[in-house]
């Protein structure tokens, strides 16, 4: 059955990597190229410290991630971090992660 | 408006606002299906330089449930790609555009379109051209030669189109939304002790306004089950989940999933059945989850509304609506299709699930264009409104009668409706409609100039 919203859809075209290589300046540019640099300094999504982060989804390692990563911390005190890349999002709980980037943006 | 600008969130995104959706068997193609979901409401034709287009950021979909669950069997998706060759000119095209493959148009889109049926997904074609806008005599100096060259056959029956189109949608949103002073009886309402309206003729405020259409025409046997000639119809637009103005290059960056935005079945449902507070919540689920919203339709607030506008009027329907009676025929129109037994020799029951969807019943043959009544099923013309939806029916009208009473007796004989209820019209016709309606794919009008709109 055709889904509708699709969490970890794939992008079916394959445009949206063309597209986010046009965009690849964007990285370090905005929440986004904030939201990477915090976690290239810290934990990777899959590998989220044990009893602190726990990942759900495709996790984008820093090795193969193309184009930009975006982060929204839902609540830095609970460490409810969402990273979206793609088509793609995962969900995460790391509170030294939400910590660190509500650090960087305060 | 059918679902334009029908919710507040979706009503500051024009390019995935879903205006009206169409669902019919071709009438010059009777062994066909031709779905229509139209986007971007209110097109003024002369919005240059950047004209209007499909949102590149946008997946745009059309919808059929053959199996009665409210759920998609089969979608049609589209999306768009957009081109400029000259970004050092202002102008959208710099020359006249006399074929679809001319270099003076400067900014142009075409489109992919696939069909996912279970777990398989299948492109039925890519880079398909999209027209240019009408902008005027100099620049599109004949219109509908490149909109047929727009008409893609792609194959197995299949014929796809998507541009600009004349709206064909017509509507008094002037009078509706004044307080539903419909102008043909606006000498009867109620007007909040203010001075007294005179009767009129209707204005049909889409007029000389222009749509995007994304239309689809092919075998009904591609889209039904065997022994199962219902078929529900949807459109929806989504987008991913994040948005980013990156200022450093002057343009968006869009990341994540895709989720829906917009939704439309049924004209009107969102527009005038749903509260406000839940216009977009709705937008944003799938018909399957329709049930949470069942109590509006059993309950319409707009027929408790209408003894109130038009004192002594409508005392029938006053007495429905005090008794507290769900209005299961509303609910069978909209939300399962009207079962067998109701109407002799008709139904369009898709089953027990509720589910605003469109639905049509694909083995009603279509009613020759001089017999055709544009008020559908309430005009015993069957292969009408609510049997899937016909570019010209007057789905207004057909509602508002609806809504006032008209077809309560299919579920309770006993009730009479209210004169004036099986009267009730916004004033208009298809004749509102200045640009003519085609009779062959992608059946709406030429869009309208922006040279001579307005004039």
């Amino acid at each position: 059955m055709p889904s509708h919203d699709d969490t970890h859809a794939p992008d079916p075209e394959g445009r949206g990597l063309s597209r986010r290589s046009l965009l690849h300046g964007a990285a370090t540019a905005g929440a986004a190229g904030l939201a990477a640099t915090a976690m290239g300094a810290g934990p990777a999504l899959a590998a989220a410290s044990p009893g602190q982060g726990q990942a759900h989804g495709t996790p984008a390692t820093a090795e193969g991630a193309q184009g930009p990563i975006v982060v929204h911390v839902r609540d830095a005190r609970s460490g409810d971090i969402e990273v979206f890349h793609g088509t793609s999002q995962s969900r995460l709980r790391d509170t030294d992660l939400a910590a660190r980037i509500a650090r960087a943006v305060g | 408006m059918s679902s334009h600008r029908e919710a507040p969130e979706i009503a500051k995104d024009p390019v995935a606002d879903s205006t009206d959706v169409y669902a019919f068997v071709s009438p010059d193609q009777p062994d066909t299906v031709t779905l229509i979901a139209n986007y971007i409401p209110l097109q003024a034709p002369a919005g240059g330089p950047n004209f209007y287009e499909f949102g590149d950021d946008v997946r745009y979909e059309i919808h059929v449930d053959n199996d009665g669950d409210g759920r998609a069997d089969i979608s049609f998706q589209f999306r768009f790609t957009t081109t400029v060759a000259n970004p050092n000119t202002f102008l959208y095209n710099t020359g006249p555009i006399q074929s679809l493959a001319s270099p003076n148009w400067n900014r142009r889109q075409s489109y992919d379109v696939t069909v996912q049926s279970g777990f398989s997904s299948r492109t039925l074609g890519s880079g398909l051209a999209c027209p240019p806008c009408n902008i005027g005599p100099l620049s599109t100096p004949d219109y509908p030669a490149l909109a047929a060259q727009a008409v893609h056959r792609l194959g197995h029956g299949i014929t796809v189109f998507a541009g600009q189109r004349a709206e064909g949608f017509y509507v008094d949103l002037g009078a509706i939304f004044d307080l539903g002073d419909l102008r043909p009886f606006a000498n009867l309402h109620a007007t909040f002790g203010l001075p007294g309206l005179q009767a009129g003729p209707g204005v049909n405020a889409t007029n000389h306004l222009n749509v995007h259409s994304i239309a689809i025409q092919l075998p009904a046997s591609q889209l039904t089950r065997s022994g199962h000639p219902a078929i529900g119809v949807w459109t929806t637009a989504s987008r991913q989940r994040v948005r980013l103005w990156d200022a450093d290059n002057g343009q968006n960056v869009d990341s994540g999933p895709f989720r829906q935005v917009s939704r439309l079945g049924n004209p009107l449902v969102n527009e005038v059945l749903i509260p406000l507070g839940q216009k977009d919540r709705w937008n944003s689920l799938p018909p399957s989850d329709d049930k949470l919203f069942a109590g509006y339709i059993a309950h319409p607030g707009l027929a408790a509304l209408l003894p109130d506008l038009y004192p002594g009027v409508f005392p029938n329907l006053a007495k429905l609506v005090a008794s507290g009676q769900p209005r299961a025929d509303l609910e069978a129109i909209l939300l399962t299709g009207i079962p067998a037994g109701l109407i002799p020799g008709f139904q369009n029951f898709t089953g027990p699930v509720q589910a605003d969807m469109l639905r049509l019943n694909t083995s009603v043959a279509p009613t020759p264009a001089a017999k055709q009544s544009i008020f559908g099923l309430l005009g015993g013309d069957a292969a009408g409104f609510p049997n899937g939806r016909r570019v010209t029916d007057d789905v207004v009208a057909i509602e508002l009668r609806a809504l006032a009473g008209v077809t309560y007796p299919l579920i309770d004989k006993t009730f009479t409706p209210d004169a004036a209820a099986g009267k009730l019209t916004d004033g208009l016709t298809p004749a509102s409609v200045s640009a003519p309606y085609l009779g062959q794919f992608p059946y709406l009008g030429v869009p309208y100039s922006g040279f001579t709109n307005p004039s």
